[in-house]
């Protein structure tokens, strides 16, 4: 820790200790931190989800961790409200909004640093002391946990409260000189309006939860509890504490969060395929315009909601709304990456796997979506099964998958190394097979379980099938949860062998970050801030340079550039 | 060329986000000259960068408060409904509080003539009533107590509650921010004192509106 450098003038940098890089206030080291915080919720969260099938595959079981505490029906609502909460905020919420936008977003407008970087500090400590309290509700007996889980997603929200006015300030303010609205890349797009998204979303989200608990602990009357109690089935009113409200919060959550999940996806995924297929994002502008759609949509969704059910946390879930307004923009999106996939020459590396991977995911939980949005429909698909096959496609598999291909996008970026292509690939092949194994059958188990129209005899026969449906279920959660251990070590495997020589631009892309060192130097772009030329994706010809950067100052433009 | 197209987009999504918060005037002189060349620039931030911070964060907060006000306005439609009657008080309080925004701009005027003593006593009282208010606020909350209505006494009154103390303490913040504005030294700072004073004037502007509208809400809606 010593060190020799006695220079004043020196910013707090990497030789200054741990704790000074703990608390440092500077964009890149928090967006890594983000993404350190995600790995770990991500891990955590899926093991919870094998023991989840393991215990609900084989009840009479005594499995190591589920036996230590007794397996009560509310023991096991706490631990998927655990694995959820983990998912969601932490792994689909924070990974690419927080952690790649903290990182990127700045280097990518030609930034020095986020518009209020001690902001940005401690939204990044409130999102900690969230994941802790989450974590703890687990551990408390029921009505505490639930006290304690509204404060930590208030906490959450306020944290996410700030981080969007840091980025939405730093993306109208300090974009670099000639980064005009309509040369942004599409993945700063779309963190900017998902700051936007998240901002109105979470207010109200943290008013919900401010009231919820003011009812809870000071008794005030805001979903007074009699209208409420009364719609509730008698044993459960009678037993004080409602297991089915953590499902019943943990769906009202989810809804909005969907949207802020998925939008950074979106521009991620957009322009990994630009970079990838070598060519310009197909009709740029109406995938913009799709992604505040999607904004809008989200909002206008979730505003009808709140204001429809008055703030009512309670009130049972609308999955077909969602599903139905999602799907105009999603269609434009969709068309767009086709598009620019169409005649590309595309490099099939472990980056653009997860990409088309996540494609294909959200063609096929939109498939089930549809089922969902209609009504009539509806009622037949809807169980439980069937919901969570079709969210965990759409949503959470999805976008990790769009988050692991931001990893291996970014990984030069972040740490100066490449991630291992050959084991990325398997790894890829190994989770994608693996969880259409998972999800797929859990669609059918859902649609089987629903239908009244069959005969005595015929149902057993049907009970049968998902029994044993169920059980493949499980063995393939428990292989693709092994699997995953082939990405942790190639993570960790190409975290030691960082700081190789490496080219500045693996990829050959375009935007403002791969102009500068790999792993990105302290003060991003030095004494000479970037200038910005052209769009984003500058790509045309068949030569080998086949790109142009954006800051690549026009000074040829007959000569090289046809 | 760029440029200026950057800062005409800028204006645009300034302008919008501003509607809540009462438009002002451009920032009083002092900074406008070096403004062009800092964007961008290590340690140089924009003054425009702390404007755009405020009226984003005055959106969010009013969709927190709309988000109640929505809740309120179905609640009231869903019976068991005991409407609470406003003290007189409050009337006196929201005095106060324009009276405080028309100091400020007061103040601010003085700052821009350069009369830094008349500035510093102007805020100097606009602080004073900002706490004042917040303290009738909560001798208003007192009376009610005296008259057995509690927050968890019924929904009216939980919400009259729940209004008038978030309220409260997004202007304990304002006045927080006054204070700040008040003792710190502006010399070594990245921002020029008028530019602070007028952020934090945004956001008193916009208590005060937020009040009115509140007030509106609870008095109408009894």
């Amino acid at each position: 820790m010593v060190t020799y450098d006695d220079g004043g003038d020196t910013s707090p940098s990497s030789g200054s200790g741990f704790l000074s890089r703990l608390f440092s206030t500077h964009h890149k080291t928090i967006g890594l931190q983000y993404l350190w915080l995600a790995l770990a919720s991500v891990l955590v969260g899926m093991v919870l989800s094998a023991l989840l099938r393991l215990h609900a595959t084989w009840p009479d079981r005594a499995i190591p961790f589920l036996a230590s505490m007794e397996s009560t029906p509310e023991r096991f609502a706490a631990m998927r409200l655990l694995h959820g909460s983990l998912m969601v905020f932490f792994v689909l919420t924070a990974a690419p909004q927080l952690g790649f936008g903290n990182y990127l977003l700045p280097l990518q407008i030609g930034a020095e640093e986020m518009a209020f970087p001690s902001l940005n500090l401690l939204s990044f400590w409130m999102t900690v002391g969230s994941l802790v309290g989450m974590t703890a509700s687990f551990f408390l007996p029921l009505a505490n946990g639930i006290n304690v889980w509204l404060a930590s997603a208030s906490l959450f929200s306020l944290a996410a409260l700030f981080s969007a006015l840091n980025f939405a300030t730093t993306t109208i303010e300090m974009r670099a000189k000639g980064m005009t609205l309509p040369r942004m890349p599409v993945t700063v797009w779309a963190w900017f309006l998902n700051a936007i998204l998240s901002m109105l979303v979470f207010s109200v989200l943290l008013a919900g939860c401010a009231a919820v608990l003011s009812d809870r602990l000071l008794g005030s009357n805001f979903f007074s509890a009699t209208s409420f109690l009364a719609a509730q089935p008698q044993n459960l009113v009678r037993q004080g504490s409602l297991p089915i409200l953590w499902q019943r919060l943990f769906w009202y959550f989810a809804q909005a969060e969907v949207y802020v999940a998925m939008l950074p996806c979106f521009g991620i995924v957009t322009h990994l395929i630009a970079t990838f297929a070598r060519k310009p994002v197909w009709k740029e502008r109406l995938v913009v315009l799709a992604l505040c759609g999607v904004g809008l949509v989200g909002f206008c969704v979730w505003g009808y909601h709140m204001f429809a059910t008055g703030l009512n946390p309670y009130a049972p879930l609308v999955f077909s709304v969602l599903a139905a307004s999602l799907g105009i923009p999603a269609v434009f999106l969709l068309a767009s990456w086709l598009g620019t996939l169409w005649n590309g020459r595309v490099q099939l590396n472990t980056a653009m796997l997860f990409t088309i991977g996540f494609i294909s995911l959200f063609i096929a939980g939109g498939f089930s979506g549809m089922f969902l949005a209609r009504h009539d429909l509806a009622r037949a698909a809807v169980s439980e099964e069937f919901v969570i096959g079709h969210f965990h496609l759409v949503m959470g598999v999805a976008a990790t998958f769009a988050i692991l291909a931001a990893l291996f996008f970014w990984f030069p970026k972040l740490f100066g190394s490449r991630l291992n292509e050959e084991l990325g690939k398997l790894h890829f092949w190994m989770t994608f097979a693996g969880v259409y194994a998972i999800f797929m059958p859990l669609h059918w188990v859902g649609l089987l379980t629903q239908s009244h129209v069959l005969g005595e005899e015929q149902r057993a026969a049907i009970a049968s099938a998902g029994a044993s449906i169920r059980t493949f279920v499980t063995l393939a959660t428990v292989c693709t949860v092994s699997a995953q251990t082939l990405f942790v070590i190639n993570f960790l495997y190409s975290l030691l062998r960082r700081g190789r020589a490496q080219e500045n631009n693996p990829w050959r892309a375009t935007t403002l970050e791969w102009s500068i060192a790999s792993p990105a130097p302290e003060g991003n772009f030095g004494d000479v801030p970037p200038v910005v030329y052209r769009g984003a994706y500058d790509f045309h010809g068949d030569s080998d340079l086949d790109f142009v950067p954006q800051h690549l100052a026009p000074e040829l433009p007959a000569g090289k550039a046809h | 060329m760029p440029g200026t197209t950057t800062g005409q987009d800028l204006d645009l999504v300034i302008g919008k986000g501003n509607g809540g918060g009462g438009g002002k005037t451009p920032p009083a002189g002092g900074n406008g000259g070096g403004d062009e060349g800092k964007r961008g620039r290590k340690g140089q931030p924009s003054a425009s960068k702390y404007y755009a911070g405020v009226a984003i964060a005055i959106v969010a907060i009013l969709m927190f408060f709309m988000a109640l006000a929505s809740a309120f306005l179905i609640r009231k439609g869903s019976g068991e409904w005991v409407p609470v009657r406003i003290p007189g008080l409050l009337w006196v309080n929201t005095a106060i509080l324009l009276t405080s925004s028309a100091t400020l701009e007061m103040a601010r005027k003085r700052l821009a003539n350069s009369d830094l003593s008349g500035f510093r006593r102007l805020w100097r009282v606009t602080t004073i009533l900002g706490v004042l208010f917040l303290v009738g606020q909560l001798v208003a909350w007192r009376i009610l107590a005296g008259q057995g209505i509690y927050l968890a006494t019924n929904p009216a009154s939980s919400f009259f509650y729940i209004f008038t103390g978030a309220h409260a303490l997004h202007l304990l913040g304002g006045v927080c921010a006054l204070l700040y504005v008040a003792w710190r030294n502006f010399d070594q700072a990245k921002v020029s004192l008028g530019v602070a004073a007028e952020a934090v004037s945004y956001y008193w502007h916009f208590m005060d509106a937020l009040w009115l509208f509140l007030l509106a809400l609870l008095y109408l809606g009894k």
